[in-house]
């Protein structure tokens, strides 16, 4: 049995946080804005569901994952 | 001596009630036929908890093998025993062996008076005839040592008395005995003088005794100065907070009291700054924790906010908090205060057989801190199944639950309570469980939805119509603009559509002069004059409606223009399509043709610019 006890250690080092908090947020933050610009420039009726739900969808993965790794670079290990 | 007055008379007469009942005893009949030896003793008092060591050689006098061994311990002993074990020792040479320590129970013989607690070693097998056995008993007691007096002022000096017997209270026939008190300070103010008693320095030597039938009891006291910190812990809650994100956040919320001699009289914060040996002997200035190796982000403090008065060190083995109270705790003051300290995981969780567990120590890290009410709590991740505690002494244990950052159900926490904690509990225990790594996404998976349903909403807002009065002329309007924008953005991605055809027409004429191809040039044509025409085709109902609609009136002529503009632009570049072609099919490409091409990329490069430049006009708008 002893052999097989091994530590256990976070799936992404420690060092990295805040290093993958800034750049996911940041691209998080530029597929953000292109969804608004989105939003706002074109028009009702040439505007795709499909293309708003996939800038929305990538823009929340990068912002999930920014938060979180933000969340653990400051300390506040959920 | 004459100091002590009444406590001291009342210990005497408890101890003459002793010696009375046991002289009873000794009459009543005999254990078993096992006789002590040889036993050694050794009391330590340097610090708050009185720790003693006996080491005793045990002979199976008898016929009959023995399987435990008792040993009794008074009454108002026992209630403070924090913490026993005894463990069997095997010289073999100068080397000693170490068993690990013995079950012990807690037995009651009958016909024995309720004075005396009984606990049962049990052996590992059992002690034949004429057999040997060395065995080491350790044993701490909390809250033993008595202040006397029990009220001094900032300026005095601490005075404790410790009471024992000399002779090891024990139902078999002890043949050699010794006892050694240590003592903090070679300053004792009294203590009691028998035969073959020896002060020297910071000890007291009893003994050598020799052949005392079993329950043999002498009190002796001993009063002397202890300036050591009586630091107890009322009450401490330690939070061991497990993420598997690469930590364990521990939490201890202490509240502690100076438990010496009380303080009386006016504290001058002066005379103690000035003069703390002096003035404040008997007060703790300060704690230390040991806390784990690569501890980080350490904090210190209380209701009102941080303490600064702290200090870290660390290195590769430990790191050391010593902190300062806010005061300096005279007998009797209290304080209460928080520390916290992260630890790397892989340090302390581990994986086994499919299941992890955290392998972490169970009391507090200051030293010498007695606790009275212990409660830990271990925090396991939401999702954590098939949860179990392996911990060397017996605790009471229940499950709650706890909500924290980003839960759902809660995080299942272990709790563990015990009184009565000693440094010695300070001890490794393992909490045990199964746990999924899917379940380790739970929490991006939160943020992410949350941030989507964010976006469905701003998405759900941009298309649904708010607008109450769906029949007022402004309403109207808007209505009819938003269909021109629509039009007008999709003249605009035509228009886009025909510049790159003409971009491509362009690249193939310059992979004819590269390559030589005129094929691949003649059909890149025929594909740019077949989707020209396909979009000219659609461009007919837009620019129709554009015409017809009044609200498009002021963009109309930029639109005519550039519609103009670019039949225009798309004429002249096929026009030099064709020249180029030809020239390279019949090789004539001379002086006149070349200058021919010239004059037609001077206007294509004029008319190109100004479409550029409608388009950009017609996108402001």
């Amino acid at each position: 049995m002893a052999q097989s006890v091994k530590p256990i250690s976070s799936p992404v080092p420690e060092p990295w946080y805040p290093t993958l908090a800034v750049l996911m947020l940041a691209v998080g933050l530029i597929v953000t804005a292109s969804f608004f610009i989105y939003e706002a420039t074109s028009s009702k009726k040439n505007r795709s569901l499909a293309k708003e739900l996939t800038t929305g969808a990538v823009a929340s993965v990068f912002l999930g994952f920014g938060s979180l790794f933000l969340l653990l670079a400051s300390g506040v290990y959920v | 001596m004459r100091a002590i007055g009444g406590g001291g008379c009342n210990r005497v007469l408890l101890s003459i009630l002793f010696a009375v009942s046991f002289s009873v005893l000794s009459a009543a009949p005999v254990f078993s036929d096992l006789v002590i030896s040889k036993l050694d003793r050794r009391v330590d008092l340097t610090s708050q908890n009185v720790r003693s060591f006996t080491a005793l050689k045990v002979e199976n006098t008898g016929v009959d093998s023995v399987s435990e061994i008792l040993l009794p311990f008074p009454d108002h002993q026992a209630k403070n025993l924090a913490f026993f074990i005894a463990t069997i020792v095997e010289e073999k040479g100068k080397s000693k062996t170490y068993s690990n320590s013995l079950p012990i129970n807690v037995v009651n013989p009958e016909g024995m008076p309720p004075s005396l607690i009984w606990y049962s070693v049990s052996l590992p097998k059992e002690l034949g005839k004429g057999e040997r056995l060395s065995l080491e008993i350790r044993a701490v007691f909390t809250h033993t040592l008595r202040p006397f007096p029990e009220k001094i002022t900032q300026a005095d000096i601490q005075l404790v008395v410790f009471q024992d017997s000399a002779y090891y209270l024990s139902p078999y026939t002890v043949k050699a005995q010794s006892l050694t008190v240590k003592l903090p300070e070679p300053k004792v103010e009294s203590y009691t003088k028998l035969e073959n008693t020896k002060l020297s320095g910071s000890e007291i030597k009893y003994g050598p005794y020799e052949n005392l039938s079993p329950f043999s009891y002498t009190p002796i006291v001993v009063h002397f100065v202890s300036n050591g910190p009586f630091a107890v812990a009322k009450e401490l809650v330690r939070e061991i907070e497990i993420s598997h994100w690469g930590n364990v956040q521990i939490t201890e919320h202490y509240s502690i009291i100076h438990a010496g001699a009380q303080s009386v009289g006016e504290f001058s914060r002066l005379d103690y700054q000035a003069r703390p040996h002096l003035r404040g002997a008997s007060a703790v200035s300060h704690l230390t924790a040991k806390l784990p190796p690569r501890a980080h982000s350490v904090y210190y403090r209380d209701e009102i906010g941080n303490i600064s008065t702290s200090n870290l060190w660390s290195d590769s083995t430990k790191t050391l908090l010593e902190i300062e109270p806010r005061y300096p705790m005279f007998g009797g003051w209290k304080t209460s205060f928080t520390i916290g300290y992260g630890l790397p995981l892989h340090d302390f969780l581990f994986q086994s057989e499919g299941r992890r567990f955290l392998n972490i120590s169970f009391g507090s890290p200051i030293n010498e801190l007695v606790i009275d009410n212990l409660t830990v709590k271990v925090v396991l991740p939401e999702g954590s199944k098939d949860i179990t505690v392996s911990i060397p002494f017996p605790v009471k244990q229940w499950q709650e639950l706890k909500f924290s950052h980003l839960d759902m159900v809660g995080r299942p926490v272990v709790v563990l309570e015990k009184t009565n904690v000693a440094p010695e509990h300070n001890q490794y225990f393992q909490v045990h469980y199964r746990f999924s790594n899917l379940s380790l996404f739970q929490e991006p998976l939160m943020l992410i939805s949350g941030f989507f349903f964010f976006f469905i909403a701003c998405i759900i807002y941009m298309h649904a119509d708010l607008t109450i009065s769906k029949t007022s002329a402004s309403y109207v309007a808007k209505l009819q603009w938003d269909e021109v924008q629509t039009a007008i953005q999709q003249f605009q991605s035509i228009m886009n559509r025909c510049l790159a055809i003409h971009d491509k027409l362009e690249a193939s004429l310059r992979d004819l002069s590269r390559t030589g191809d005129a094929q691949a040039c003649k059909a890149a044509r025929k594909a740019a004059d077949s989707s020209l025409k396909e979009l000219s085709r659609e461009l007919k109902p837009l620019l129709a409606f554009l015409q017809s609609s009044p609200q498009a009136a002021q963009i109309l002529h930029k639109v005519d223009e550039l519609v103009v503009k670019e039949k225009e632009l798309q004429e002249k570049l096929m026009l030099k399509h064709t020249t180029v072609v030809d020239a390279f099919e019949k090789k004539s490409g001379g002086r006149d043709t070349e200058s021919r091409v010239a004059t037609i990329q001077q206007k294509i490069t004029a008319l190109r610019q100004e479409v550029d430049d409608l388009l950009e006009v017609i996108d402001e708008i």
